[in-house]
């Protein structure tokens, strides 16, 4: 057992990956001798680089992504770094107008086994934050991991990279070295589309990603002392959803909190309310409540940025008002 | 013949009527290992020189069962990828410069010598995509070789309205690769002026770009009638057909005489015929290829 962090663990997995299939390889910005922004490569060019494993690459997003997309389609594995969620705009066409759809159009026939990693979230870093992960969810045939602790990030990483099909992994700057956590010797992965309770409960629950975990579990330890037993359900991967412990988590407890960083208008968080209102609405004693950003450009003074996002304090009265309905 | 028969079987066919020089100078004698990206307008050509079946391609412009994707998606613009063709996978342009990258990308970390060749109109020469494709695969060296399909017209707007360089080819030296300009309409300067790209690619010495200058002659789509351009421009360009041209220059060299032509032409409108007859009386996809747990490889 070892102690990682957050991008320490992401990079182990892409590590153990590489070596345990030679087909996969890296593109990206930077991501030489340099280590990648915020060290999303460190220490991988040495044992990596000289074998023409890592590519490094002009700014040009959209070839990136188009080339791996051509790569995957011929049978490699592809793990592409676009720095910042922000930028995910100039990669849409390749990523979901193109990849997404071709094992469903072609029958079968074209598969494309790509990650393309991320890194976005309100936090120390002060630019490039948006979470766009609705516009990705939306479209059939991506999936959408966000991990929120260093031991998913490395088996979501791990299942991502032998997974089949374009897979966009966001990493959140705010959690990247924010702590360590205990990471196994032994191998293991994580399968997608398989959410996590984090926390068990059996008044009310909370499903979030991500950052909006962390503040989902410091919210249930408070709420506790009042007597509140909060479940906290942790989607970890957005598409493909697993509402099925969802809607098993909301059939006991009968209240649902939503938090998520993504704008509120739109959001995935959005998807989750209507099934639960679709398919478990007589199991509902409270509406549903959604905790998640306003409508807003994310404004940049850290005054502001506290009143943009959602924290421990919001999701506390997110739960109160339901528990009070 | 294939072009115009085509365009027979649907209204909106986007059709290569005087542009074949270009698609068959550049896709003729490839490796079958070799990756092919053919632009959108003359796409059918390509994999039919690939070994395709005719009763499926047409089967594919209304998308019946028979088609290479059941109906699923376009065969219009979109070939069999089991021929190594990379057609359009969504309607958007430009994006193809980037996949042919990749496919050249895998060819080289697979340590073979196979290339990739994709063709694309003057019109998307002015995406983004054909920046950040031909200059990445520039700097990474990549076996890929660029061809523009240059006929003049991007739907309704003039080439020398939206490009102001003379030539495609004349921006290659702004990615310190070689540019080459070829007349479009003579397949075998097409056909040389790629095979020396592709020789180059497979020796590992990197892409080129290559401008072969063509025309329109149709509508942007069959139903186009093409108002924004003079009808003299149209007859010139008629007179400088391509298969003509072939036909002519065969026949003057002793290759073949006006029989065989004659015999070749007849023998392939029977076949066009009779595959266009089967496409038509196929049966359309239902239900089961709807597919709703279909969209991820290995299932939800």
């Amino acid at each position: 057992m070892r102690k990682l962090t957050y991008q320490e663990a992401l990079v182990e997995g892409i590590r153990e990956e590489m070596i345990r299939d030679d087909k996969v390889f890296l593109m990206g910005q930077d991501i030489g001798a340099w280590g990648g922004p915020l060290m999303s490569h460190k220490g991988l060019w040495n044992d990596f680089g000289p074998a023409g494993r890592m590519i490094e690459t002009p700014i040009s997003e959209s070839a990136m992504v188009g080339a791996c997309v051509g790569a995957a389609m011929m049978g490699l594995r592809p793990v592409v770094e676009i720095m910042f969620g922000e930028f995910l705009a100039l990669v849409m066409q390749p990523l979901a107008c193109d990849a997404a759809g071709m094992y469903y159009s072609s029958m079968g026939k074209v598969r494309v086994p790509m990650v393309l990693r991320t890194k976005y979230g309100v936090g120390p870093h002060r630019g490039h934050e948006q979470d766009y992960h609705s516009w990705l969810a939306h479209i059939p045939g991506l999936k959408v991991v966000m991990p929120s602790t260093p031991y998913d990030a490395k088996g979501l990483m791990k299942s991502a990279i032998r997974d089949d099909n374009p897979v966009v992994f966001l990493e959140h700057m705010n959690l990247y070295h924010a702590y360590r956590q205990d990471i196994p010797d032994e191998e293991y992965t994580i399968p997608l589309g398989v959410a996590d309770i984090k926390r068990t409960g059996k008044d009310v629950t909370v499903v979030a990603t991500a950052m909006m975990v962390h503040h989902a579990l410091e919210a249930a330890q408070e709420l506790s002392k009042k007597g509140v037993d909060v479940e906290v359900v942790d989607l970890r991967t957005v598409a493909p959803m697993d509402m099925d412990t969802v809607l098993t988590s909301v059939k006991k407890t009968g209240r649902l909190v939503i938090v998520y960083e993504a704008w509120k208008v739109g959001g995935s968080g959005g998807e989750v309310a209507a099934v639960v209102a679709e398919d478990a609405f007589r199991d509902l004693k409270a509406p549903i409540v959604r905790v998640a950003p306003p409508h807003i450009p994310i404004p940049f003074a850290a005054s502001l940025n506290k009143l943009y996002l959602p924290d421990k304090q919001r999701v506390v009265e997110g739960v109160e008002k339901v528990m009070a309905y | 013949m294939l072009e115009l028969a085509i365009a027979k079987i649907k209204g909106n066919y986007h059709p290569a009527v005087g542009e074949e020089g270009v698609i068959i100078g550049t896709f003729y004698n490839l490796r079958k290992e070799d990756v092919v990206l053919p632009h959108f307008r003359g796409s059918i050509i390509v994999p039919y020189m690939r070994g395709a079946s005719l009763r499926r391609l047409f089967a594919g412009i209304p998308g019946k069962l028979t088609a290479y994707s059941h109906g699923r998606y376009r065969g219009d613009i979109c070939g069999p990828f089991e021929l190594n063709v990379i057609g359009m996978y969504s309607g958007a342009l430009g994006s193809s410069l980037s996949l042919a990258i990749g496919a050249a990308l895998a060819a080289k970390l697979k340590k073979t010598d196979n290339v990739a060749v994709v063709t694309f109109g003057d019109g998307t020469s002015n995406r983004g995509d054909f920046h950040e494709a031909i200059n990445m695969a520039a700097v990474l060296n990549l076996p890929a070789v660029f061809v523009c399909q240059n006929n003049q017209y991007a739907v309704s707007t003039p080439f020398c309205r939206s490009t102001l360089c003379r030539s495609i080819a004349d921006r290659a030296p702004g990615y310190g690769i070689p540019g080459a300009k070829v007349d479009g309409n003579d397949v075998e300067a097409v056909h040389l002026a790629v095979q020396e790209a592709v020789q180059r690619a497979r020796d590992g010495k990197g892409p080129t770009l290559i401008e072969a200058l063509t025309y329109r002659v149709l509508g942007h789509w069959v139903a186009d009638p093409a108002t924004y351009r003079s009808a003299q421009e149209v007859e010139e360009w008629k007179k400088k057909d391509p298969i003509d041209r072939l036909r002519k220059k065969l026949i003057a060299n002793g290759t073949l005489n006006e029989l065989q032509v004659e015999q070749i032409n007849k023998s392939m409108e029977e076949k066009l015929s009779v595959a266009i007859d089967e496409a038509d009386k196929d049966p359309w996809p239902d239900q089961q290829i709807l597919g709703l747990d279909d969209v991820f490889a290995g299932g939800r």
